[in-house]
Order: C-alpha cells, then structure tokens, then sequence
C-alpha cells in the first residue's frame, strides 16, 4: 500500500496534467503552441536550470560523469535504432529520431522531482540538457538533411546550462534576487509542458497501428536497458544510477513529430511513436519506479 | 489561453495546496475570514459611491479598488512579518479574497450576478475540498498534493507576466488616475484595517495580518479578469500598478508600523 501511494505520488500528477491539456484541446479550446513553446523553452526552461542548480549542490564530477552517460545512452540507442531500422527496411530520416529521443522534458523532469526531490530534478535537468542539445544538432540534420548549429547556439537553455556549470565550477553563488526570480519562473515549465504534452498528444492519429506498436515497445525496451548497462558502465549509484534509467526509458519525444512535420518525414507514423509509446509508460514507468524504490 | 488556464486551473491549484500544506485551527481562520469579509463589505460600499461621485464605470474598477494582492505580495509579507502564525491567518484572508475575487470581481465586471457562474466557479469546491481536509485532519494523498502544487506553481509566474504584458501596452494618460484610484485602494483598506481590528478587539498576529492585508495594492487577477471580459483592461492594468507601484513606498512604512505598533 505504501508503495503503492508513492507510486500514485510520481505517476499520477503527470497523466493529470498532461490530461487537462488533452480534455482542453479537445474541448475545442486554443492551445496556442507558440506561445506555450516560448514561455516554456524561451523563459522557463533557463530559469529551471539556473533556480535549481543555484539550489542542489552538485559537483562538478558529478555532473560530467552523468553528461557522458547521457550522452552514451543517446548515441548507443541512435546506433541500435538504426540496426532495427536497417533490418525492418525503414528510412532513417523518418524514424532515427523517435528512435533516438526521449520526452525527457515534460514528462523525465516531474518524474525526477516527485521520486527524488530537487536532487533528481537536478539530475534529470543534466540528461535533459544533453538531449535537447543532441535534439537540435543532430536530431535535426537527420530530419532536415544537413547540419546547423544556428538553432543550439540561439536557445536560452543551452546558456543557462553553461552558467550553471560555471557557477558549480568556480563556486560562485548568484545574488538571493535573482535565484527567487528565477525559481518563481522556473515554476511555469513543467505544468505547462505537460499540458502541452496532452494538447498535442489529443491531436495525434496511430497510422499503423503495428508499425507503431513495434517500434515503441523497441524504443522503450532499448531505452531502458541501455540505462541500466550504461549505469553499470559508468559505475553510478543512487540517484544519478536511477534518473539515468527512468530518463532512458522515457517514450518518444513530441520534437520528433514537429520535426518529422517540418520536413515532411511521415509525420503521421512518429505521431502514431509518440502517442502509442507514451500509453504504454503508463504502465512500464511505475513498474520500473516500483524497481527502483525496492531498491533494484 | 493563459488566463483560462490561470483562472481555472492554476489558482485553484494554488488554493488548495497552500491551504494543505498549513495546519490553521478552524476558529482562528473562521475569525480572520469573517473580520475581513466586512471589511470588503466596507469597502465595496465606499469605493462604488467613490466611483460614481468621479464619474467611472463602476462595473470596471470596483473590482480592483475593492480586492487586493493578498496572496502573492500578501502572503510572503505575513509570513516574514508574524511567523507561521501570521501565514495562518493570512492564508485564511486569502481564501475569502480569492473566492470574493473571483465571484464578485466576475460579476461586477460582466455586469450580471448569475447564479450558473457563482456555483460554477472553481475556486468554491476547491475552498470546501481543502477545509473538508482541514476539518478532518487528514493530509490530501501525495498524487493530489504533487498534483496541485506543481499546477499551482503557474499562477504567481504566469499573473505576473500577463500583468506585465499589459503594463507594455498601458497608455500614459491614465497615470494620473491609476495614482489616485491606487493611493485610494491602499489607504481606505489600512483604514477599513486599522478600524475593524479597533472595533474587534484584535491584537498581535491577528491585527497585524489584518492591517497588513487590508493594505495591499490592487490584486493582479482583476487585470485578468478584464481583459477577459475587454472592460477596460488598460486602465485596470493601471490601477494595479499603480498602487503596486505606491506600496514600494508604504510597505516599509506598514511594516513599521504593525510590527513596532504605532505609538
């Protein structure tokens, strides 16, 4: 029973307010995506990076060993999705993508923070920074073709990750101001995220549905074994051991299907990833957190 | 989009998760709410016989003349000023300005008082949820807190912003009277304070909080609350800074004051 309210406790708060977004859309309301988009990731976002790890005392070890791990975990799950991809005869530039990136935002981050408070946020926010910079790297020359570093060097995000690394370098603390700003905006990303999660997730059709199917349970199954080895590789323990797993195993990223949409990549296949991925996690992720909280 | 998102879930939200998360005797919060309540009696009298003597439409700006900013510039000041117990007390004041917000501000700006509105406002099953755990003693189970907290956590951000927004378009000619309508807000509620705390027999914590959230500037969901209905959400934007603006001035002034007395 315990743990079964500790579970409701992480798991639930997330489907709810990814399902006021979904009841909202379908309501027939506006959710306008680009003011959402720049609230969220223009302002927000930073802000979260900067309150939270002005807030978490983190080494900066710490930080670089789970940056590599994050980076290992996308790049060897990039590699074997292209293997599945190869072998079922799908384009790559359709289906790498969702492959490869995870809802590491909207959905890793409040999972982070109601498992194992501002301390998994932080590490989450580190997993999350590595995704979003692979995301507008190499996420989008695969879709789009080509390579530009226009878009990573223009988010706010990415300064405030190289600030906050910074500040865990030198030492330096901001000025109590500044932190209390950042921290009241920081409070907009996740609620907003995940309705935004849900608006999207109302619009979205299954195509095929056993394409789909297959390649979600593929992605999921990838994921978080890759956590869990690539935790084992590394030699982390504790929190950064479990948020690497439980951000791994994370369903498909909404930015595939913008992505796919913009380059005319079958958005409606990754959309089909993304809302099928994601309605399994209903059920793996408490499963892997009931894991986890035993003490797997 | 914001607003509604703020309006029906964000505020909400915030409500009942600071409600819960505090532990306020029922009697405590009873005297506080009640006490408060006839002052925004008060002063809902006084402002709208102010307004038609200035000749203003008084639909428009009673609202924000009458309900101020007890919860995100109140709250933080009762907490710092008194305490946990002042948080207390000032959450409760909260709670009936909220909801008299929110009811009354809706009604007075969209010019009908429709019983559909009143019972379909949020803000009132939230209120009674939240007292329903306070009179049973029982914590809300995590889910609902998780739940409400982070969705609570949008309102004091996403207001401030919307305000801000507003600010960017606010016209100059209204400054002189967004001044006078913000001088007027701020000095009627620490009068409408100072008496009812006088005429109840309140001391310490409880007059303080009284005085001190009597006194507040204009709250910024009435800004909201007009731009929904487009009733003049320039100048009511105006009012509320305005005596946001003012209160940089008589805050420490208040503060002084409640926590030194004032002989």
């Amino acid at each position: 029973m315990a743990l079964l309210s500790q579970l409701s406790a992480i798991v639930l708060p997330v489907f709810l307010c990814a399902a006021i977004g979904f009841f909202w859309t379908r309501s027939g309301r506006a959710l306008d995506s680009d003011l959402v988009a720049t609230l969220v990731y223009k302002i927000s976002v930073p802000c979260l990076i900067i309150a939270t790890f002005a807030k978490v005392e983190l080494t900066p070890e710490a930080v670089g060993t789970l940056g590599l791990a994050s980076i290992t975990v996308l790049a060897a799950g990039g590699v074997i999705g292209a293997i599945v991809l190869k072998i079922a005869k799908l384009p790559f530039p359709s289906y790498l993508p969702a492959m490869t990136f995870s809802l590491v935002g909207s959905m890793g981050l409040p999972v982070c923070l109601f498992a194992y408070g501002e301390e998994g946020l932080a590490h989450g926010l580190v997993f999350f920074t590595v995704t979003s910079i692979g995301t507008f790297t190499i996420g989008a020359a695969i879709a789009a073709g080509r390579m530009s570093l226009d878009k990573l060097i223009r988010e706010p995000a990415i300064w405030a990750a190289v600030l906050a690394v910074g500040l865990l370098w030198t030492g330096w603390t901001l000025p109590e101001w500044l932190i209390n700003t950042t921290w009241l905006l920081g409070g907009i990303a996740i609620p907003l995220q995940l309705i935004s999660l849900g608006g999207s997730l109302a619009q979205f059709r299954v195509g095929s549905l056993g394409r789909a199917v297959t390649l979600a349970v593929t992605k999921l199954a990838v994921g978080f074994a890759l956590g869990v080895g690539v935790a084992e590789l590394f030699g982390l323990t504790g929190v950064a051991r479990a948020i690497l797993i439980l951000q791994a195993a994370m369903p498909v990223a909404v930015s595939n299907y913008m992505f796919a949409l913009i380059h005319k990549r079958e958005p409606v296949e990754v959309a089909g990833m993304v809302l099928i991925s994601t309605a399994i996690t209903a059920v793996t992720l408490p499963l892997i957190l009931a894991w986890l909280l035993t003490g797997g | 989009m914001i607003g509604g998102l703020v309006v029906n879930f964000a505020v909400p939200c915030l409500i009942f998760s600071t409600l819960t998360r505090l532990q306020v005797s029922i009697s405590d919060f009873g005297a506080a709410a009640g006490v408060f309540s006839i002052a925004v009696g008060a002063n809902i009298l006084v402002s709208a016989v102010l307004l038609r003597a200035l000749k203003r439409d008084v639909g428009a700006f009673l609202p924000a003349t009458v309900f101020a900013n007890n919860g995100n510039m109140g709250l933080p000041l009762c907490l710092f000023a008194f305490g946990e117990e002042g948080l207390a007390l000032g959450i409760s004041i909260f709670v009936v300005s909220a909801t008299t917000n929110f009811l009354l501000g809706v009604s007075f700006v969209s010019g009908r008082m429709s019983f559909k509105e009143t019972i379909t406002a949020p803000h009132l099953y939230v209120v009674f949820a939240a007292l329903g755990f306070l009179f049973a003693g029982v914590d809300p189970p995590g889910w609902l807190a998780n739940t409400t907290r982070i969705i609570g956590g949008m309102s004091i951000p996403l207001m401030l912003l919307a305000l801000g927004v507003s600010l960017a378009r606010l016209k100059v000619s209204s400054v002189g009277q967004s001044l006078f309508l913000g001088a007027y807000r701020i000095g009627f509620g620490f009068c409408a304070g100072l008496a009812l705390s006088w005429l109840f027999g309140l001391e310490g914590a409880a007059r303080g909080v009284l005085i001190l959230q009597c006194a507040m500037p204009a709250a910024v969901l009435n800004y909201i609350i007009a731009a929904r209905y487009d009733r003049e959400p320039g100048e009511v934007a105006g009012l509320v800074v305005g005596s946001t603006f003012l209160s940089l001035a008589t805050l420490p002034l208040l503060l002084y004051a409640v926590i030194h007395g004032f002989g």
